[in-house]
C-alpha cells in the first residue's frame, strides 16, 4: 500500500516536471535565436529538448551555461532558504499549536491579528523596513550583499557571510511564518473538535497526554502535505528579498534575467524551482507515507 | 445510594443565533446496576444532558443545578478531579464509532492507555488487559487485532472497540450515546445483545432514539422533549400504559404499530415556547396548554407525566 | 472577539471603498499629470506637490492616485477568475463524484504542484506585460486552492440526502449545481475570494517591482521599485518610498480583514458548544 502510494506520487512528479518543460519548451520555440532544431516537428522537437534538459544542458545565456550559472546561485539562494524554511516551520508550528489548543484566549486573538498583519505586508516591503530599522538606524547589519569589502584582501570567511545572511534570512523567516502558523492553528482547529478527542477526555486523560498523545499526531498529518505549499510561497518570496538584500542568490538572477528579456535564463529558474518543488513534495509524502498509517499499514475494512 | 442523581440540572450556552436552553430543569435518578433508557428526538438535548454529566463541555457553558455521583456533587469537582472520575467511574461510550477512534493509534493502545492510567498498570499488563477486553466484548483474534488500526476495523468491529474502551477500567456508571446508530440489523442486535450482557454488574444511562432499542436493554425509560424530560417510568409500563402525548405519538410511528408520524416539528431550544412545549404537535391540546408550563406529576407508582392532561 | 471582528470588518470595507473610489475618481483627484515633469527633481513634499516629486520632477501623489487603478484592477479582475475556475472545476469535482472527481482531484494536485510565480513571471513576460494578462495569467495558475476547498464543502453538503432528493425529481445536473449547490458554498465562495484579491494585489505588486507591470499604466511596484534601486532609500528620501510601499500594505491589510471577519461568520466549527 505504501509502495502503491509512493509509485502514484512519483508518477505526479513526473507529470508536474514535463507540464512544466512543456510550457518552457512553448515559450522558448516562440524564440528563435534560443533554440536548436527546428526544422524537427514540434514533438521530435520537445522531446530532444527533454533530453538535453535531462542531459544538463539548459542552454546558453549571453555564452554561459544556464544550469551551470544557475547551480552557483542556488547555493546562496539554499544558505537563505534553508534556515528560513527550518526557522518558520519551527516557529509556525509551535505557535500555531499553543494557540491552536488555547484557541479562544485573549492572547489568541491578539497572534491571530498580528499574523494577519505580517501576512499582509509583501516581502520586500519587509526587507526595506528591516534594512532601514536595523542596518540604517541602528547599524546591527549590513546594507546588503553577502560579505564585506576587506573580504577582498582577508578572503571570505563563514562569519562575515553568517553575518550578512542574518537580516535577509530574519526577514524571509518573519515573512513565512504566518503561513504555517495559520495552517497549524486551523489543523488544530479541526482536530481538536473531532470525537476521538473527546473518546480520548472521556477516559480521564489529562489534557497534556491528550494534546501530545492524540491532538497533535493527528494535527500534523494535513501540516505535512501543506509544507511544499510554504515551501513554494518562500521561494517567491525570496525572490524579493534577495533583489533588496543583493543576495546573489536565484532571486536577483530572476530580476536580472527579467531585465536582459533573458528567457532562457528564466527557463533555467523554472526549471529549477520546479525541482525544488518536486524534491519538497516527494519528501512530504515519504514523510506522509509513514506517519499516516492509513497509508503505512493500508488495508480497508476487514 | 444512588449512583447519579440530578437535581434540577441546567445546561445554556449562547451561540451566535441565541442563548441555547439545551436542559432545563432535568431530575433523573441511576439506582446501582439500574439501566435507564433517554430517549428522545434528534436536537431534544440529550446529548448536552450526557456531556454534562461527564463534564465535556465548552467552559462558557452555564450549568445550574446539581450531578450527585455516590452522594458527591461532581459540578463542583475541579477539572484534575474530575479526570480521575472519568473512564473509571463514568465512562461514555460516544456515538458514531467511525469518528470516535483515532486514526493514527493502534485500537489496543486506546483500550489500553486507559487502563494504564487508572489502574497503575505497567504498560505492557494494560496492552494484555486490553487484549482481553476485546475478547470480552467479541472481537476475533483479538491479539493481532489489537495492533490494527481503527481503519482496519469494520463499523460494527469499531463500535465494539468503543465499548471496550468504556468498560475498560470497571466503570461503574456507563453512558452510551446512541451505540446502535447506523449499524445494520444483524449488527445492531449483536451489539445489543453485548451491551446488556456487559452491563449486568454496572449502572447505565442508555441514549437514544429508538424506543424499541431502549426496551430491550433499559429498566427504566425517560422520555426527553425539547430540553426537558416528559415521562418516566419502568419500561413494561411506558410499553403498557404511555401517558405522555409524545410518547403516544412515538409509539404510533413505529412501524408495527400504524406508521404514523407525529406532525410538526419539535420547537428551537432557542425559542422555547412558555406553556407546555408538546402545545402545538398535540392532538389533545386545549387552550390552557398553550400558557401554563406542566410539572411533572406521579400518576401511579414511579410512573412520572409532564402533561396537563392528568394534572 | 466577536465584536472585535465585527469593527475590523467595518474599517476594512471602509478603506476599501476609500481606495476604489479614489481609483474610480483618480484623473479628477490627481493635481497633476502624473506623467509629465511638474517641479524639480526630488522636491520635498510642500504646497504644490503633496509628497513632493521623484527623480525626474514628476508629482508623486498624482501618481500615487493613478497607480490605484492597476492595483485594483488586477487584483479583483484575477480574484474574479481564479474563483470562476475554482468554483466550476470544485462544484463539478464534489457533484458528480467518481471519474471525473479523481481526475480533477489529480488534475488540481499537478497544477498545484507548479512553480508558479517563476512560471507566471516568464509567461507574463513572454505575453508582454498587460492588465488583461496578468489577470488570466493569476486565473489560470492560481485556482487549485479555491478548487480543493470547495470540492471538500460540496462533499459535505451532497452528503446531505437533500441532493437527491432534488434528483429525484428530475432536475437536470446543471441545474441543481446552479440552484442548489451553489447558493450554499457561496459564503464559502465569498471569503475565498476575498483572500484571492489580496494575494493578487500582492502579486500585482510584486509583478511591477520586478518590471513586469502594465507599461501603459503606473503601478505602484514599479514606484517602489524605482525610489529604491534609485537610491531613494539609501538617500533617506522618505516620500518617495514610503507611500506605494504603505498604500499597498493599507490596501492589503484592509481586504484580509474583511476576509478575517467573513471566515470568522461562516465558520460552524468554532461555534461548538461541546470540547
Amino acid at each position: 500500500m505504501r509502495a502503491e502510494y509512493l509509485i502514484k506520487r512519483v508518477f505526479y512528479s513526473v507529470l508536474v516536471f514535463f507540464i512544466t518543460v512543456g510550457i518552457t519548451f512553448a515559450v522558448l520555440r516562440q524564440i528563435p535565436r534560443s533554440y536548436p532544431g527546428l526544422d524537427k516537428s514540434v514533438i521530435a522537437q520537445y522531446f530532444v529538448y527533454i533530453y538535453n534538459v535531462l542531459q544538463g544542458d539548459w542552454g546558453y545565456s549571453q555564452g554561459v551555461p544556464v544550469l551551470g550559472l544557475i547551480w552557483e546561485k542556488l547555493y546562496w539562494s539554499l544558505i537563505i532558504l534553508v534556515p528560513a524554511i527550518s526557522l518558520s516551520l519551527l516557529i509556525g508550528i509551535l505557535v500555531g499549536a499553543h494557540f491552536g489548543w488555547k484557541r479562544g484566549s485573549k492572547m489568541d486573538a491578539s497572534v491571530l491579528n498580528v499574523m494577519m498583519f505580517t501576512r499582509a505586508i509583501p516581502p520586500y516591503w519587509w526587507a526595506i523596513m528591516f534594512i532601514l530599522i536595523f542596518s540604517f538606524h541602528l547599524d546591527l547589519f549590513p546594507l546588503g550583499g553577502y560579505m564585506s569589502i576587506s573580504a577582498l584582501d582577508r578572503g571570505i570567511s563563514y562569519s562575515d557571510i553568517l553575518y550578512h545572511s542574518a537580516l535577509p534570512i530574519i526577514t524571509l523567516t518573519v515573512y513565512s511564518i504566518p503561513g504555517t502558523y495559520y495552517l497549524m492553528r486551523n489543523s488544530m482547529l479541526l482536530t481538536v473538535g473531532e470525537d476521538y478527542i473527546l473518546t480520548a477526555r472521556a477516559k480521564g486523560l489529562s489534557e497534556k497526554y491528550v494534546l501530545f498523545k492524540h491532538v497533535l499526531k493527528n494535527a500534523m498529518l494535513p501540516m505535512v502535505t501543506m509544507i511544499p505549499l510554504e515551501c513554494a510561497y518562500l521561494i517567491a518570496g525570496n525572490i524579493f528579498i534577495e533583489i533588496i538584500f543583493s543576495w546573489p542568490g536565484i532571486g536577483l538572477l530572476t530580476f536580472d534575467a527579467i531585465a536582459a528579456k533573458d528567457f532562457s535564463l528564466l527557463q533555467g529558474i523554472v526549471l529549477i524551482d520546479a525541482l525544488l518543488i518536486i524534491i519538497a513534495n516527494f519528501s512530504a509524502d515519504l514523510f506522509y507515507s509513514h506517519i499516516d498509517p492509513r497509508i503505512k499499514v493500508g488495508g480497508g475494512n476487514v | 445510594m444512588s449512583v447519579l442523581e440530578i437535581i434540577d440540572l441546567k445546561t445554556w450556552f449562547q451561540t451566535q443565533d441565541g442563548l441555547v436552553k439545551a436542559v432545563n430543569s432535568v431530575n433523573l435518578r441511576i439506582e446501582k446496576n439500574e439501566r435507564v433508557g433517554l430517549v428522545g428526538e434528534t436536537g431534544c438535548g440529550k446529548t448536552v444532558l450526557s456531556f454534562s454529566i461527564i463534564r465535556l463541555l465548552q467552559p462558557t457553558t452555564m450549568i445550574e443545578g446539581k450531578i450527585l455521583y455516590k452522594s458527591k456533587d461532581i459540578l463542583k469537582l475541579s477539572e484534575r478531579e474530575m479526570q480521575k472520575i472519568r473512564g473509571k467511574e463514568i465512562a461514555m461510550i460516544l456515538q458514531n464509532p467511525t469518528t470516535a477512534l483515532n486514526p493514527v493509534l493502534k485500537v489496543g493502545d486506546q483500550i489500553a492507555e486507559a487502563i494504564w492510567l487508572h489502574q497503575g498498570l505497567k504498560k505492557k499488563e494494560a496492552k494484555e488487559k486490553a487484549v482481553e477486553m476485546l475478547e470480552a466484548v467479541k472481537i476475533p483474534l483479538a491479539e493481532k487485532r489489537a495492533n490494527e488500526y481503527p481503519h482496519q476495523f469494520s463499523g460494527g468491529m469499531k463500535e465494539r472497540a468503543l465499548i471496550a474502551i468504556g468498560l475498560a477500567c470497571c466503570t461503574s456508571l456507563i453512558i452510551a450515546d446512541e451505540p446502535t446508530r447506523g449499524l445494520d440489523v444483524t449488527t445492531k442486535a449483536q451489539i445489543i445483545k453485548l451491551m446488556k450482557d456487559m452491563t449486568k454488574q454496572r449502572s447505565m444511562l442508555f441514549i437514544t432514539h429508538d424506543l424499541e432499542v431502549a426496551a430491550e436493554i433499559c429498566d427504566n425509560i425517560a422520555m426527553m422533549y425539547a430540553g426537558e424530560l416528559v415521562e418516566y417510568a419502568k419500561t413494561d409500563d411506558v410499553f403498557k400504559n404511555p401517558l405522555h402525548p409524545y410518547t403516544q405519538g412515538i409509539f404510533n410511528s413505529l412501524p408495527n404499530r400504524g406508521l404514523k408520524p407525529i406532525k410538526g416539528m419539535s420547537p428551537s431550544l432557542i425559542d422555547l415556547p412558555s406553556g407546555c412545549r408538546f402545545y402545538q404537535r398535540c392532538d389533545y391540546a386545549r387552550e390552557i396548554c398553550k400558557n401554563r408550563h406542566p410539572e411533572m406529576v406521579e400518576m401511579e407508582n414511579g410512573h412520572f407525566v409532564r402533561c396537563l392532561l392528568y394534572d | 472577539m466577536y465584536k472585535y471582528r465585527k469593527i475590523g470588518l467595518v474599517i476594512g470595507i471602509s478603506v476599501l471603498a476609500a481606495f476604489v473610489l479614489i481609483a474610480i475618481f483618480s484623473p479628477v483627484l490627481a493635481p497633476y499629470d502624473p506623467y509629465k515633469i511638474t517641479g524639480a527633481p526630488l522636491e520635498k513634499p510642500n504646497r504644490n506637490h503633496l509628497l513632493g516629486t521623484n527623480n525626474m520632477g514628476q508629482d508623486i501623489f498624482s501618481r500615487l492616485v493613478c497607480g490605484t487603478r492597476a492595483t485594483l484592477i488586477v487584483g479583483f479582475g484575477g480574484a474574479l477568475l481564479m474563483v470562476l475556475i475554482g468554483t466550476c472545476v470544485g462544484i463539478i469535482s464534489g457533484y458528480y463524484g467518481g471519474k471525473i472527481d479523481e481526475l480533477l482531484t489529480r488534475a488540481v494536485d499537478v497544477v498545484m504542484a507548479l512553480p508558479m510565480f517563476p512560471l507566471l513571471i516568464m509567461l507574463a513576460m513572454f505575453l508582454k506585460p498587460s492588465i488583461l494578462t496578468l489577470i488570466f495569467l493569476m486565473g489560470i495558475l492560481g485556482w487549485t486552492g479555491c478548487a480543493r476547498i470547495i470540492r471538500s464543502q460540496v462533499l459535505l453538503f451532497s452528503e446531505s440526502n437533500f441532493i437527491s432528493g432534488v434528483k429525484a425529481i428530475g432536475a437536470s445536473d446543471i441545474y441543481i449545481m446552479v440552484k442548489h449547490v451553489f447558493p450554499n458554498i457561496l459564503p464559502l465562495v465569498l471569503v475565498k475570494f476575498v483572500f484571492a484579491t489580496q494575494d493578487c494585489m500582492l502579486m500585482e505588486v510584486g509583478l511591477g517591482f520586478l518590471g513586469l507591470g502594465d507599461p501603459f499604466m503606473i503601478d505602484w511596484g514599479q514606484m517602489i521599485n524605482r525610489a529604491y534601486i534609485k537610491g531613494g532609500f539609501a538617500l533617506g528620501l522618505w516620500w518617495w518610498l514610503l507611500p506605494p510601499g504603505v498604500s499597498i500594505a493599507f490596501l492589503s491589510l484592509a481586504v484580509a480583514s474583511v476576509g478575517h471577519s467573513f471566515e470568522n461568520e461562516i465558520n460552524p466549527r468554532l461555534r461548538r458548544m461541546i470540547l
